[in-house]
């Protein structure tokens, strides 16, 4: 173990308990810390007055018999390279977000799917199961019996303004995305308040992969977001990686850079054409779609499938990069320097300019607040890119220029992270491909390997970071899946972004933000 | 600067030339169906009101391509409305959820007779392994299950020509549909 970490641990202690923490354990460059129910809050409370960030709070069944469940913290401390994953079993527990906001909807998530109340938690209403639609009989984790507490009703208040009236959009919008009910609470045409509800895309997934092999699951996890299957399936099988001991082979890692970084471009691609197309620009939003669909092709050729799925394996990749493939992605990355005559023709553009700047703005201190990831995080000045924070894969050797913007937080300011981040991908994804280490595809005893243990792994997708934690049952089959996707960790902060603006300008910083709807809801 | 603005502006040729000879077997049948389009009044203009059900977001992402300059599916007459009271074509993707079982029905029952109901992607056509997802309507999320279904478009995701052929397809139900109505009366 480090200095670093031995003081990190030791400054735990000593602001809760000598002792409180039972046998710290490294695995990679995850700290697994575990306690006692009673210090659970206290021991997450001195992680993060010693700079450590809220990532996500998962549960998992311990006895059902017993009602006992195990809850796991989990923290990104940059200053010890770690993630730190603080866990307790018990059967009743405090919650987090009485003084961590950011907690709030993974503490609710934690009682919907195990029945548990969370002691002084500040909004107990249900989150992923929807009153008018009716609860399941047992709660999925631990099979509780389930006794829904309230009525019919979600109660969404306004702030009680003269003169407010409430705008309900959703869940079936009017273009082609994804469900979602936004509350409008406006004054005119200025927005007072927003609130969500999501979990229309409810599927279960992470009850359904139970029960099945860890390596055979993939399919599963690529149906979590389908633009994101590559950043999801690298998470999981790092999860699962980490908690078999296994490691990737040189190649394998490459391989999966490359293919995290096509997933990039195409994502941001889309973003960048979407809010063009918001502002009523079509012509870079139609450039845009083009580039677009040419990287799609390209997905195609050189995997078999357009969203790249069935790439990552447990171990490793299912295929290679051949020179043939090589010379294809080489060729369309070059294109990505086409971008400098859309940006000049978007940032000379006064109609455009107009409607981004200072439209959907997040203050910093709201971004720290909800922990915030990924582009929108960055758009406001924050570090939160894994690629260089927590490094992993191929990203631990090589240098990555973040895109941050230093102030900000508006859709422009999301507009040219993303653009950056584009242009990085090419030049990370080019110089991949063109020093593509040799050796083996997958490890060959990785799907075999059988092991009581827990893992955890995370990848810096396009909309920011997931982070995945595995629980393996000794026959080698997952007892336990529970996932965080950034667009989970985000989904507030569109709510603060678009107060004080105009309902006409919320598709566009929807649309800047870019959240998938079913990566939140899985 | 203006100059190179508008000589990028009128490049053309991004679009894709539709041929009966094509690698593509979706754009071949894409092909086969505007031959045999004949003069019913769907036959040149579909309106469609899509609804996600339980989709992982990628079979809108293939749609939103289907719209797209390279496929554009606007040139054959299909056109994505905001209002189901618009609306010919109910595309459902995705295995449909339990939360959002009482949004498909109602927008199901808005839309004008005739109506055709259109299943893409796995999800939609065959729901998920097992009867007992608590998550998902009649345990499988089969769109099937819930609604009277017209054409399958399967696919994980489909790509935008077998969408688009999936639709054009339900214009071809709709024209019978229209004419059984005529009939009628």
């Amino acid at each position: 173990m480090e200095d670093k970490t031995r003081q990190f641990i030791d400054g735990i202690e000593s602001s809760v308990r000598a002792g409180c923490l039972n046998e710290p354990l490294e695995r990679g460059n995850t700290l697994f810390l575990n306690v006692q129910q009673k210090h659970l809050i206290p021991v997450c409370r001195a992680c993060m007055m010693d700079g450590a960030v809220f990532d996500s709070a998962f549960v998992s069944s311990a006895d059902p018999a017993r009602g006992e469940f195990n809850v796991y913290y989990l923290f990104r401390a940059a200053a010890i390279g770690r993630m730190v994953v603080i866990s307790a079993r018990g059967s009743s527990f405090d919650a987090l977000s009485e003084t961590v906001n950011a907690a709030q909807w993974d503490e609710r998530k934690i009682q919907d799917l195990t029945g548990l109340r969370l002691a002084g938690i500040p909004d107990s209403r249900p989150l992923i199961f929807h009153p008018e639609s009716g609860f399941p009989a047992v709660h999925p984790i631990g099979g509780m019996q389930c006794k829904p507490q309230g009525g019919m009703e979600y109660p969404m208040a306004g702030t009680g303004e003269e003169g407010e009236f409430e705008v309900a959009v959703g869940p079936v919008h009017a273009g082609i995305i994804e469900p979602g009910h936004f509350r409008f609470h406006v004054v005119g045409e200025r927005i007072n308040k927003m609130e969500t509800r999501m979990f229309y895309l409810h599927r279960g997934i992470e009850k359904k992969a139970e029960g099945n092999q860890a390596a055979s699951i993939l399919p599963l996890i690529e149906q979590i977001s389908g633009d994101e299957a590559v950043a999801n399936s690298v998470a999981y099988c790092s999860a699962v990686e980490q908690a078999l001991c296994v490691a990737v082979p040189k190649r394998a890692e490459a391989i999966r850079a490359v293919l995290m970084e096509l997933e990039r471009i195409y994502s941001h691609l889309a973003d960048l054409g979407g809010m063009a197309t918001d502002v009523g620009f079509t012509l870079p939003a139609s450039r845009f779609a083009v580039w677009r669909e040419d990287f799609m092709r390209l997905n195609a050729e050189i995997s078999g499938s357009r969203f790249l799925h069935n790439q990552v394996v447990v171990g490793g990749v299912a295929a290679d990069l051949d020179s043939a493939k090589i010379a294809k992605i080489s060729a369309i990355l070059k294109k990505i320097t086409e971008t400098q005559t859309l940006e000049r023709m978007t940032f000379t553009s006064s109609t455009f300019l107009d409607r981004v700047f200072q439209a959907g703005a997040v203050s910093k201190a709201v971004a720290k607040d909800l922990a915030l990831v990924g582009p929108p995080a960055r758009a406001c000045g924050m570090q939160t890119d894994l690629r260089c924070m927590l490094p992993y894969g191929a990203y631990s050797q090589f240098a990555i220029n973040e895109s941050i913007e230093k102030e900000g937080g508006d859709v422009l300011s999301r507009f040219r992270v993303k653009l950056a981040e584009i242009k990085e991908s090419a030049r990370i994804a080019h110089s991949l491909v063109q020093h593509l280490p040799p050796g083996a595809l997958h490890d060959k005893q990785a799907q075999k390997k059988h092991l009581d243990s827990v893992g955890v792994g995370w990848a810096e997708a396009a909309r920011g970071s997931c982070t995945f934690l595995v629980e393996i049952a000794q026959n080698g089959t997952i007892r336990r899946l529970a996932c965080r996707t950034a667009s989970f960790r985000n989904w507030r902060a569109l709510e603060k972004a678009v107060e004080g603006n105009i309902v006409p300008d919320f598709p566009l910083i929807n649309k800047s933000f870019n959240l998938s709807y079913a990566g939140t809801d899985v | 600067m203006l100059l190179e603005n508008l000589r990028y502006m009128f490049r053309r040729g991004f679009t894709d030339k539709v041929s009966s000879k094509s690698d593509d077997p979706a754009m071949r049948e894409v092909a086969q169906l505007l031959k045999q389009r004949g003069s019913s009044p769907f036959a040149r203009s579909i309106h469609v009101r899509m609804v996600d059900a339980g989709s992982p977001n990628d079979v809108e992402l293939e749609e939103g391509l289907m719209m797209s300059p390279r496929v554009d599916a606007e040139r054959f007459g299909v056109h994505f409305v905001a209002s189901p009271r618009h609306a010919d074509v109910l595309l459902v993707t995705g295995s449909v959820t339990k939360n959002m079982h009482i949004a498909l029905i109602k927008t199901y029952e808005a839309m004008a007779e005739p109506r055709a109901v259109v299943a893409a992607g796995d999800g939609a056509c065959y729901g998920w392994e097992g009867k007992d997802n608590y998550a998902l309507a009649a345990g499988t999320g089969r769109v099937e299950d819930v609604l009277h279904v017209d054409v399958k478009v399967p696919g994980n995701p489909p790509t935008p020509y077998q969408l688009l052929a999936g639709i054009l397809k339900a214009g071809q139900v709709l024209a019978k549909k229209a004419g059984e109505q005529h009939h009628r009366k």
